[in-house]
């Protein structure tokens, strides 16, 4: 069993919803979870920024997801969170989600790489479906997500 | 002897002995026969030798011992100061230059000998009165011998007699001992020390002149004087100390009888110090007192050493983001305090004040800490013009006022480069030959300013010159040429629009390309640089008269003092050192000039900037009848800032947006966290102006 868990390797996820959709969002790009809060909206920065926040003394710039995959406006809820990502080497970034589901692991067995398609420009931002149960899971690719 | 630990001292004084020379030779140049400033870069050169030689340099103490006859004999009045002997000078400073540089590098000062320059200077040390310098500096040493035998009686004080007196009552000899050091020793200190433990072997030193302490940290010249009690005879004496190597010479004297009037004389002195004057002892402490001056200006010159101690750049730092979150903290209760009223007690309100008082200070005191004199940057300029003027064959004279203008030292260590690019510019671009001046009826020499001033919350400095001018036609031709317009556009630009040409990458409008400058690399590097460090920078130029290259630099880069205003229910900051006054503007008063809103206040015509458009927020659609302006300044430009409401005075801690927000407007020059945890945006109004 031990030697099966290394050769397939297990990643956690942690998976929200946003509309209709989950989304997967590895774990090791997630540096926190907070509720919603008042966002500071910053004048003549890109649509898809909602605006600045302060983390512990950090400003931290606000992305809205639905904006960027031009979905429906968010709705603010009780269950509305905002994850904050911190990617290796760069300034930490939050995203809005309509809720946080679960911390998920899968394993690279139920997890398919998506053929990227050049052409189609929201293509960038999912790099994998995962497969847990009967839901499949999009993987976000962080980097293509944050990337402006 | 391992002498890297003393690199980065050693690093640090030559730079400033180095300066020290450059200085004092600019002087010289002008005034040949100021004798203090030729005592001053003999002691920078042999100060110089003296460190090299103790770090292991010897191509470098080679060329400043060198330095350093060809200036003592001018200090002599051996030599003459002429032109030729300062340029050979300046061309010794440019090769020390290059040493230190070397040694910055790779810890080593290279392999250049420099030959060039040092036979040009021993052909001054030959040629002057055709004598061979040898006998010359014995002819030197001659006098000093004189007066040191016959002034310099040693002086003891109270005590020290008193132990003279004891050491004749048990039958022992009493010597001075004047000790002459080797020119060319290097470890003075060294040797020094070698001789008191010499001598003290042989008996009791009960006094040294100058004090064991001066004698210690090297604060003599090349003699110092010892009394010394011992029961040995003073040959035997006198050979202990000659025996130690690099003392040229020991002049040894037996006291034979108990200097009472020395001692009266010092007393007197001491006296008179205390402020009661004794009428008798008057006369005879004069000549005391005149000795004691003479020996100060010897070992005076030296500056007077700053208490100081040194600390890493980021130990500031994070001393900085300490104060801002203090201040931050400061601002939480504050608010909290005025929320609940009230609930709170008046005491409370009173600490919270008291705490605002030792933050402000605190803040002003880290902010201090870190703040340099530009003269650190200016310093080096009236050389660098010097050189130019040689290079570019062009009269050329470098005024510079301000230099004690204070700025941070992250800003400091940045804005040397743009500084000097501006200088270069001037002195290439700006002045024109002698030839053209006459013609023009100004004065051959052209002039570079360079003023530095605190104005408000920031620091302006400018780069002023009396030269051609910047001639706009010409720029606008080239940029026609160039295809960054066409001729239609071209002509549509303002002189503004033109000249802001000149700080786009590889724009130059030199028709030659000088090696100092013309390649193009120039203004739109001096711009990035001066707008990566929070600044701007404007040119003003008269065709013929001249241009001024004005750089705007923030004091802070952390923590402002601003006022928060409202804007469609979103709070904004405004740095409060860029607010000339608030106004009540009744919507009457607005005058439209060229379809833009004005007003016309106390004679200033100020145009007024609607905030909530410029901000993308909803116009509010009361019907108001007057409007509050924020009037901010720019330089000598006004604008009036629309808020809805003021909300009041605060000190900000100014965080930066990240870069995901910080590449789409310059009109946000931050943000900053209120006392309630809100985010606040902070308006630049140098960017609105």
């Amino acid at each position: 069993m031990e030697i099966a868990k290394i050769e397939n390797q297990t990643t956690q996820y942690i998976v929200v919803n946003l509309g209709i959709e989950q989304y997967g969002i590895d774990i090791k790009y997630v540096d926190n979870i907070v509720r919603m809060q008042k966002i500071t909206r910053v004048p003549k920065a890109p649509r898809f920024f909602r605006g600045v926040i302060n983390l512990r003394g950090e400003i931290v710039p606000i992305m809205s997801v639905r904006r960027k995959f031009e979905l429906d406006e968010d709705v603010i809820t009780d269950k509305t969170r905002i994850i904050i990502l911190k990617p290796e080497h760069q300034e930490a970034i939050g995203i809005i989600v309509d809720e946080v589901k679960e911390v998920l692991a899968l394993d690279s067995d139920s997890i398919e790489k998506i053929q990227s398609n050049q052409n189609d420009e929201k293509a960038k931002y999912i790099n994998a479906v995962g497969k847990y149960n009967d839901n499949l899971i999009s993987i976000l690719n962080i980097n293509g997500v944050i990337d402006i | 002897m391992d002498v890297s630990q003393y690199l980065e001292i050693f690093i640090d004084e030559t730079k400033e002995h180095l300066q020290n020379l450059s200085q004092q030779l600019m002087i010289l140049e002008e005034e040949p026969d100021n004798a203090d400033t030729i005592n001053e870069i003999f002691r920078a050169a042999h100060s110089l030798k003296g460190m090299a030689g103790t770090m292991g340099y010897k191509r470098m103490q080679h060329l400043t011992h060198i330095m350093e006859n060809a200036l003592s004999e001018i200090r002599n009045g051996k030599m003459n100061v002429n032109a030729e002997l300062v340029d050979v000078l300046f061309q010794c400073l440019d090769a020390l230059e290059t040493y230190l540089d070397n040694i910055v590098e790779s810890q080593d000062e290279g392999t250049e000998d420099n030959e060039p320059i040092i036979a040009r200077l021993n052909v001054f040390l030959n040629g002057g009165g055709g004598e061979a310098p040898a006998p010359k500096k014995e002819e030197k040493e001659a006098p000093k011998q004189e007066e040191s035998s016959q002034g310099k009686e040693v002086k003891l004080n109270e005590y020290e007699a008193k132990a003279v007196n004891e050491a004749f009552n048990k039958n022992l000899n009493v010597y001075s001992l004047e000790v002459h050091v080797d020119e060319n020793c290097i470890l003075k200190a060294a040797r020094a020390f070698l001789v008191f433990k010499a001598v003290e072997e042989l008996g009791e030193i009960i006094k040294s002149d100058p004090s064991a302490q001066d004698i210690e940290d090297e604060r003599f010249d090349l003699e110092f004087t010892i009394v010394v009690i011992t029961e040995k005879d003073m040959e035997i004496v006198k050979k202990a100390v000659e025996n130690v190597s690099e003392i040229r010479k020991v002049v040894a004297n037996k006291i034979s009888n108990v200097p009472k009037t020395a001692g009266a004389e010092e007393t007197s002195v001491e006296k008179k110090a205390d402020s009661s004057a004794v009428a008798v002892a008057e006369k005879s402490s004069a000549p005391a007192a005149a000795s004691k001056s003479a020996t100060t200006t010897k070992t005076g010159g030296k500056p007077v050493v700053n208490r100081s101690v040194r600390v890493d750049i980021e130990k500031l730092d994070v001393l900085m983001n300490l104060v801002s979150e203090l201040i931050i903290a400061k601002n939480g209760l504050m608010s909290v305090s005025s929320n609940e009223e009230g609930m709170v007690s008046a005491a409370f309100n009173e600490q919270v004040e008291y705490l605002e008082r030792v933050t402000t200070n605190l803040h002003e005191s880290v902010m201090k800490v870190r703040m340099m004199p530009i003269e650190t940057v200016t310093q080096k300029f009236p050389k660098m013009v010097r050189d130019l003027s040689k290079k570019l064959d062009k009269q050329m004279k470098l005024f510079i006022t301000g230099e004690d203008t204070e700025l941070d030292r992250t800003v400091i260590d940045e804005i040397g480069d743009p500084l000097m690019h501006l200088i270069r510019n001037s002195a290439d671009h700006g002045l024109e030959d002698g030839e053209t001046r006459a013609q023009r009826g100004k004065d051959p020499v052209g002039n570079i300013y360079l003023d530095a001033y605190q104005d408000g919350n920031n620091v302006v400095i400018e780069v002023r010159d009396d030269g051609n001018g910047i001639d706009v036609e010409k720029i606008r031709s080239k940029a026609i040429e160039r295809g960054a317009v066409t001729p239609e556009q071209a002509e549509a630009l303002t002189d503004k629009e033109v000249i802001d040409f000149l700080f786009q990458p590889s724009f130059s409008t030199a028709k030659q390309v000088t090696d100092v400058s013309g390649r193009g690399v120039g203004l739109d590097v001096v711009k990035t640089k001066i707008e990566s460090l929070g600044g701007d920078i404007e040119v003003k130029t008269m065709l013929g008269e001249g241009s001024t290259f004005i750089i705007r630099l923030p004091l802070t880069l952390a923590i402002i003092q601003s006022l928060m205003v409202e804007v469609g229910g979103e709070k904004y900051a405004i740095s409060l050192g860029s607010i000339q006054t608030i106004e009540d503007v009744l919507v009457t008063d607005i005058k439209y000039v060229q379809s833009k809103e004005v007003i016309n206040l106390r004679g200033t015509v100020i145009p007024l900037i609607r905030l909530d458009s410029i901000l993308d927020i909803e116009p509010s659609q009361e019907n108001v009848e007057s409007l509050t302006a924020v009037i901010v300044k720019k330089g000598d430009r006004l604008a009036g800032l629309i808020v809805d409401s003021l909300i009041g005075q605060q000190e900000i801690v100014i965080k930066s947006l990240g870069k995901y927000m910080s590449n789409n407007s310059k009109i946000i020059s931050g943000a900053t966290i209120l006392g309630d945890g809100e985010v606040a945006l902070i308006l630049d109004a140098n960017a609105l102006v």
